[in-house]
């Protein structure tokens, strides 16, 4: 508990000691008390009156969990002095002092108090007082962080295991595959991440959550998964990926190998061995024949019609039925190849009888041969090249002296090959393990040798000579109850499961300063350093740093996390939703943690999630767009960061956006003047009644440019969307509508939907920047000026991620301001309020949301957030501008445009027709603690201006970044490392790599304290 | 912090965690839990219902025209003849309800749903991030725990063993399942099976808590209660572990048999079979109390089907039946019914042995619910507006809809009801007051159409 006194204490929060707390039991509210709350509150909140459902006149009567609600309420209400209201005569200091004290009393009295936890929570870090943090009265207070384990995040479990199994991804980037960091892919594997974040804006990723059973049961499965992929893949892939195991399943390997040797060797040919061993008389020594029956085709019913299955499923079935290879073996065999069908499919039918097939096994394919012969023939013709004879050839001398004696050991007059085959196998497996029980467990170094390796894969350090004796003792017992395979999983799963794998550590070492605290021990800096800016464990140069003394000093952080910040010859995976959907350009070779603050900050990916309809956003292929959208925020996010200087200004007031661009400007370059291109060479032509033959006098140019899915040698051809004839005049329609009307750059590639793999999905990103399809003058070279935009909260992805599924949302987007911009608090919706928008289909939702919200109950907490976000009704809920509302409701209906695109046109506008009201989007600044803010805002892009030169957003935004770094909520104590990481974005000319190098060379990331019971 | 009491009601562990289950890892436990548990069993299949498949075929011309309208329509059963498919459910007809009407346009359509169908979200294909909350069916495990919690049975893809399943036990999280009967047999009746597994578990579970116990003595305040977190959930897998070894003895009696084809994955066995044996297992995971949430994907696109009536010798894949593309000379919608009945055998196999076993006052399907419903919509390419549901319910069913067949107001129109305000009725009915289960439709919202909560009319 002390703890959180201290922390309380350092926020500035006056709470009573515990010992005062030791009150009587029975509930009874002091007469000093009483007289405060008569003469303060009970006025609205007495019998009379109860506002907002609230009464403090009659606690006495109340069970104890309504008491203590109503406490929890007060106490919050008290610490954040919104309580009595601005307009009513305050208490005095003394009086809201008596009250808070007695409040608290009693809430510890029942261990009920939370405000205290919520204080240790990310939603809270603006409790602590804004001013008092950087007006330097506390900056002499010496910064530290409690020792702590902090629980691995989502990304660093996918990192740890990705490094575990050894997996690699490739993304590509320009013009080259690049490996990746990040992927939350596992090989084959399906593990389930237990250490998901929440989906909050803000920071996300902090160390107060505890590793539960539900953490704990999840990474079961996954360490039995993935020792099961390390014993039988991994190590067998790469011998020198933990070679205690290759040696000690040596011999393991060596029979298994041999096993399966044989095994495939008699599937192949143990027919041509029992010739060969037993000649004329083989025959007669197999089964008697029985052939398989089919059921026989019926005659169709009249006007029934009949569509056989195409080939290619046939094909499939084959496979799945595990006869594809006797088939093109059989038919690529000279023997056979006058054989006709029927005496072709005898002839398989008796192979599979003869080994033993399954009966169900042979109909399947005996039936798919009735049906497909020819097509199967064929498809060898076409294909030949793929398909390749295999020949006899024997094992050598000892192996096939051991086979021929044990089939002719275990033949029996009238079985199946497959019978013997499995004869023999279970002779040399009980010979082979035999031998294993021969050979004697596996020698103790060997075993010491597997718990070192195992500890520095999976804890990525070696073990001390206590832990090297137990985990021997443990591996020995292991190996003996379950063998050396299952021994050594076991083995796996118990380091994967220890709680340090599942926690970072973050202690101080050494000698304590004066004031208790000691620097963090040299091995734990380089993973706090390395989590901070990645996901990844320390790379090499913080090992050598680690390990060579030069990790002790704040200079040697400064060097390492400026070079970390430098690095450019890695890249990460920003978002692995868009790599799953194959957004090659979604990588960065930013330091991920800096650029995903951003992301987390403005919290845009949320835009994601929330679903909405095509049909209101006016086109096909929503999914495709947001993903560019999200995409196209990080690659913004990405080059102010690259740019470094005056980065919080520049991401509140850039005008220079990216609209269906990956960021590589030569190359959108090139694409889009291979548009203009065709556009030129066609446009004088009569295209548009082509017939094929006239665009057939055009192959030469069509080559050259590789219109697509057109194959200038075979027009007629073209793809399932129709002939080349009719992608050709698509393309063109879609083409000269990029150019027609006086554009001077094309959007790049054909239909907007590009040719072979050079192509990026997503072109209708730009209908939520208000450009149409039809009439878009593209800007090859970006980040570019987009009209009526300022910043990010005016980017459509922002715009979207705080909107609802229809309608936008002032309430969220006027919060997130207020909370993330400018540092201020707005209290948890009381449970008394029903949040719900009337629904009025002629009025604005500003005005229905007026109506509900600017009540006096209502507006002492709405007054914070409502007038900021009324700024950005002049954008929708897709982040289109807009000057006038549509009333999207049946009644107000103008006009009514197609649902779906008659012949996938997705150049027409699907959007109906509303009636609308002009949109209001004035807004006003107050009690922002910044003189120079307030006041009233003429619109969003007003908003942003005013926003982006204020010192106290970049304060805020600086709190933020010091939460994100250190995990944790800022106190008192921390007043000098936030104050120190303003100063260095000053005197940069507002690099935020300076913020990040002050942070993380500050007292308060670099000094731990004991934790105190 | 949590006590270890608190452990086991927010621990995703099912009893036999790791040693017995170690895929199947949710357990919740409910307040208020004592009494005769409730049972649902979700049976997916693929490529869609056609709502005229599932109609009655002897409607009065009036009911015809107003069901072929997609208007509201409400009939009892037991005065109308079943579609041909369903009459193997003839004798259970008091306890059916045929529900068409509900619209699934917030789940995923076309070919596939994943996730979406029980979840009502866009599951981006099956991108595990775009899961966005706790299925629908664990939602209601976590109403009525058992050992298991839920269990996910599966015939997806033709795959066999423990793999990747299609429910949310909570948002981005890929629940696992059986995907053939032995594999489900074997773990599910590990402690019978396998005992000594579950013994090499506990002896490496013990030395994980011997060694985090070690840890306590290091560190104080908040690390040293975190760690005493640590160590109690430790101990509670190990005591489950041994208190399922310790019944090994009762749950031996409901194992199932199984018949020799279904070994190593039953790559031999027929559809027919498969069904069989997998329905037997969950009949005895139902019985043995080890679960009352089952989800049966029963097919999808991808599962190969053998040995049904008409086509017994061929192999046949759902997908190009779906196209109208045929095998063996019968013609694809013959396949496809032969494919439903199939399924409806199931269902009633289900149905007649929960009837055998005695519980309170009834049997144990009195406390049963089987849902039938496509995982896509209404065709092979669903498009969402329609996803029928055949609810097979006992007699404590907590819902009023026994015996009926129901057609609600279609898509955009007043009344209408998605799957979402389906899912919230079940929920609503058995003690989770949540307002709403899933997305919202964005037609609805957009005629603005009130379209949350559950659907009145089927509240008992």
């Amino acid at each position: 508990m002390r703890i959180i006194v201290a922390t309380l204490l350092l926020t500035g929060i006056v709470l009573p000691t515990l010992s005062a707390a030791k009150a009587a039991d029975r509930f009874a509210v002091p007469q000093d008390v009483q007289a405060v709350l008569a003469q303060r509150c009970i006025d609205c909140h007495g019998d009379d009156s109860a506002e907002g459902d609230v009464r403090l006149d009659g606690m006495d009567q109340l069970g104890l969990a309504a008491r203590l609600d109503l406490l929890n309420k007060a106490q919050e209400q008290l610490f954040l002095g919104q309580m009595p209201p601005g307009d009513e005569e305050q208490p005095t200091a003394a009086e809201r002092a008596r009250l808070a004290e007695w409040v608290s009393q009693e809430l510890h009295k029942n261990n009920a108090s939370k405000l205290e936890g919520k204080l240790q929570k990310p939603e809270f870090g603006n409790y602590v007082n804004h001013e008092q943090l950087f007006s330097g009265e506390f900056k002499d207070l010496p910064g530290f962080t409690y020792d702590r384990r902090w629980l691995i995040s989502e990304y660093i479990f996918s990192a740890k295991f990705q490094q575990m199994l050894q997996g690699r991804s490739t993304a590509r980037r320009n013009k080259r595959n690049v490996p990746v960091f990040g992927s939350n892919r596992f090989n084959q594997l399906s593990l389930t991440n237990p250490f998901l974040l929440p989906t909050r804006s803000g920071v996300r990723y902090y160390a107060n959550t505890d590793l539960t059973g539900g953490h704990l049961s999840s990474m079961l499965t996954n360490a039995q998964k993935t020792s099961e992929h390390v014993t039988d893949y991994l190590v067998k892939r790469n011998a020198k990926y933990l070679p205690a195991i290759t040696a000690i399943m040596a011999l393991e390997d060596k029979h298994n190998a041999t096993l399966a040797s044989r095994r495939q060797f008699l599937e192949y040919f143990i027919a041509q061995l029992c010739d060969e061993f037993y000649g004329s008389e083989n025959e007669a020594l197999l089964p008697k024949f029985i052939p398989v029956t089919l059921k026989e085709v019926e005659t169709l019913e009249e006007g029934e019609t009949y569509k056989k299955a195409p080939f290619h499923v046939a094909q499939n079935m084959l496979k799945g039925l595990e006869g594809e290879n006797t088939v093109y073996q059989s038919l690529l065999n000279p023997e056979h190849e006058n054989k006709s069908d029927e005496e072709f499919q005898a002839l398989c039918e008796r192979i599979w009888f003869y080994f033993g097939d399954h009966e169900r096994k042979i109909q399947g394919r005996m039936t798919i041969l009735r049906d497909y012969m020819p097509e199967i023939r064929d498809n060898l013709d076409k294909n030949r090249r793929k398909f390749r004879l295999i020949v006899y050839k024997p094992l050598g001398d000892d192996e096939m002296k051991v086979i021929q004696a044990s089939i002719r050991k275990h033949r029996n007059n009238g079985e199946h090959y497959a019978a013997i085959i499995d004869k023999c196998m279970a002779e040399w497996e009980q010979e082979f393990a035999q031998q294993q029980i021969q050979a004697g467990p596996p020698a103790d170094e060997l075993l010491s040798e597997l718990v070192d390796q195992l500890s520095v894969q999976i804890l990525e350090r070696s073990p001390d000579a206590a832990e090297a004796d137990e985990y021997l003792a443990l591996s020995k017992s292991y190996v003996k109850k379950l063998g050396n395979l299952k021994g050594i999983q076991k083995l796996i799963q118990t380091f994967i499961l220890s709680s340090e794998f599942a926690y970072r550590q973050e202690f101080g070492s050494g000698e304590a300063d004066e004031h208790g605290r000691r620097m963090l021990s040299p091995r734990d800096s380089s993973y706090a350093i390395a989590y901070a800016l990645t996901d990844q464990s320390p790379d090499a140069e913080l090992v050598q740093a680690v390990e060579s003394g030069r990790l002790k000093t704040k200079d040697d952080y400064k060097r390492e996390v400026n070079r970390i910040l430098k690095k450019r010859e890695v890249y990460y995976l920003v978002d692995p939703i868009l790599a799953d959907k194959n957004y090659q350009d979604n990588t960065t070779d930013t330091a991920i943690r800096k650029l995903r603050f951003f992301r987390e900050f403005f919290g845009y990916p949320k835009a994601l999630t929330i679903f909405k309809d095509e049909k209101r956003f006016g086109g096909d292929r929503l999914g495709n767009a947001t993903n560019r959208l999200i995409n196209e925020a990080d690659r913004l996010v990405e080059h102010i960061l690259e740019n470094d200087q005056n980065v919080f200004e520049e991401l509140l007031t850039t005008e220079k956006f990216y609209v269906y661009h990956d960021g590589d400007n030569e190359r959108m370059q090139a694409a889009s003047d291979r548009i203009k291109r065709i556009y030129e060479y066609f446009k004088e032509h009569d295209w548009q009644n082509f017939d094929y033959e006239e665009l057939g006098k055009h192959k030469e140019f069509l080559r050259e440019v590789k219109m697509r899915s057109i194959n200038p040698d075979k027009l007629e051809s073209g793809n399932r969307s129709g002939s080349g004839l009719r992608l050709f005049n698509k393309s063109m329609t879609s083409i000269t509508a990029r150019l027609d009307k006086g554009q001077k750059e094309a959007a790049p590639f054909d239909m907007y939907r590009g040719y072979g793999s050079d192509f990026m999905p997503g072109e209708n990103v730009s209908k939520f920047f208000n450009y149409p399809l039809t009439n878009w003058d593209y800007a090859t070279v970006q980040p570019a000026k987009v009209p009526n935009r300022k910043g990010f909260l005016t980017h459509p992805a922002w715009l979207i991620a705080h909107a609802q599924n229809t309608e936008t949302d002032p309430v969220i987007r006027g919060k997130w301001i207020r909370e993330k911009l400018l540092a201020g608090t707005i209290p948890d919706v009381p449970i008394t309020v029903d949040a719900v928008i009337p629904e009025d289909h002629h009025k604005s939702l500003r005005d229905r949301l007026a109506s509900a919200t600017e009540v006096e109950y209502c507006w002492k907490c709405h007054k914070h957030m409502n007038p900021l976000g009324y700024a950005f009704e002049a954008y929708d809920d897709f982040g289109r501008f807009r000057l006038q509302e549509s009333l999207e409701s049946p009644e107000n209906l103008v006009k009514k445009n197609p649902d779906e695109a008659p012949d996938r046109n997705h150049l027409l506008e699907l959007r109906d027709v509303y009636k609308t009201v002009p949109v209001d989007a004035t807004g006003y600044l107050k009690d922002t603690g910044d003189d120079s803010l307030d006041g009233e805002i003429r619109d969003a892009i007003d908003l942003a201006e005013r926003l982006g030169k204020s010192r106290r957003v970049r304060q805020s935004i600086i709190r933020h970044a010091f939460r994100y770094f250190m995990g944790r909520n800022e106190n008192l104590s921390d007043s000098s490392t936030l104050i120190d990481a303003e100063q260095a974005y000053v005197d940069t000319n507002g690099s935020f790599d300076a913020v990040i190098v002050s942070l993380l060379t500050s007292d308060s990331f670099i000094y731990r304290k004991a934790i105190e019971d | 912090m949590l006590s270890r009491k608190d452990f086991l009601k927010t621990s995703a562990l099912g009893a036999g965690a790791m040693a017995l289950a170690p895929s199947f890892n949710q357990l919740f436990a409910a307040p208020n839990s004592t009494g005769v548990p409730k049972r649902f069993i979700f049976i997916r299949k693929s490529s869609g219902i056609r709502p005229v498949e599932i109609a009655l075929r002897d409607f009065s011309d009036s009911d015809k025209a107003r069901d072929e309208k997609k208007q509201p329509v409400e009939v009892d059963l037991d005065k109308h003849e079943l579609p041909k498919w369903l009459r193997g459910l003839d004798v259970h007809k008091e306890h059916m309800t045929i529900l068409q009407g509900l619209s699934a346009k917030m789940s995923e359509n076309v070919h596939w749903s994943f996730s979406s169908v029980m979840g009502c979200f866009k599951s981006n294909r099956n991108t595990l991030s775009a899961i966005k909350r706790t299925t629908i069916d664990f939602e209601l495990a976590k109403l009525f725990p058992s050992p298991f919690g839920h269990v996910e049975l599966s015939f997806a893809g033709g795959r066999t063993g423990i793999v990747a399943g299609y429910s949310a036990p909570a948002p981005q999280t890929r629940n696992y399942c059986y995907a053939d009967p032995e594999a489900a047999q074997n773990e599910l009746f590990k402690s019978v099976l396998n005992p000594e597994a579950v013994n090499s578990d506990n002896d490496m579970l013990s030395f994980l808590q011997s060694r985090e116990g070690l840890q306590v003595s290091g560190i104080k305040g908040h690390e040293k209660k975190r760690q005493e977190t640590h160590i109690d959930s430790i101990e509670a897998i190990r005591e489950r572990n041994k208190k399922l070894i310790k019944i090994s003895g009762t749950l031996a009696k409901h194992l199932p048999e199984l018949a020799p084809v279904h070994a190593n994955g039953g790559q031999n066995a027929s559809t027919p079979e498969k069904q069989a044996a997998m329905t037997d297992v969950l009949i005895a995971a139902l019985k043995a109390g080890l679960t009352n949430v089952v989800t049966y994907t029963i097919d999808d696109l991808g599962t190969p089907i053998t040995g049904l009536p008409g086509n017994e010798t061929d192999r046949v894949g759902i997908h190009p039946l779906g196209h109208d593309e045929a095998f063996g000379g019968v013609p694809a919608w013959k396949t496809r019914e032969q494919i439903r009945i199939s399924h409806v055998n199931q269902i009633n196999t289900i149905i007649e042995n929960l009837k055998q076993v005695p519980e309170g006052k009834g049997t144990m399907f009195d406390n049963t619910m089987i849902m039938y419903f496509p995982e896509n919509g209404e065709t092979h390419h669903g498009i969402g507006s329609e996803s029928p549901f055949l609810i097979m319910a006992g007699n404590n069913c907590n819902l009023d809809m026994s015996g009926r067949y129901v057609r609600l107001p279609f898509l955009g129109n007043e009344g209408h009801k998605t799957l979402g305000n389906w899912y919230t009725t079940l929920l609503n009915a058995h003690g989770n007051s949540m307002e709403h289960y899933g997305d919202l439709d964005l037609e609805m919202s957009r005629k603005k159409l009130p379209q949350t909560g559950s659907i009145k009319q089927l509240m008992g």
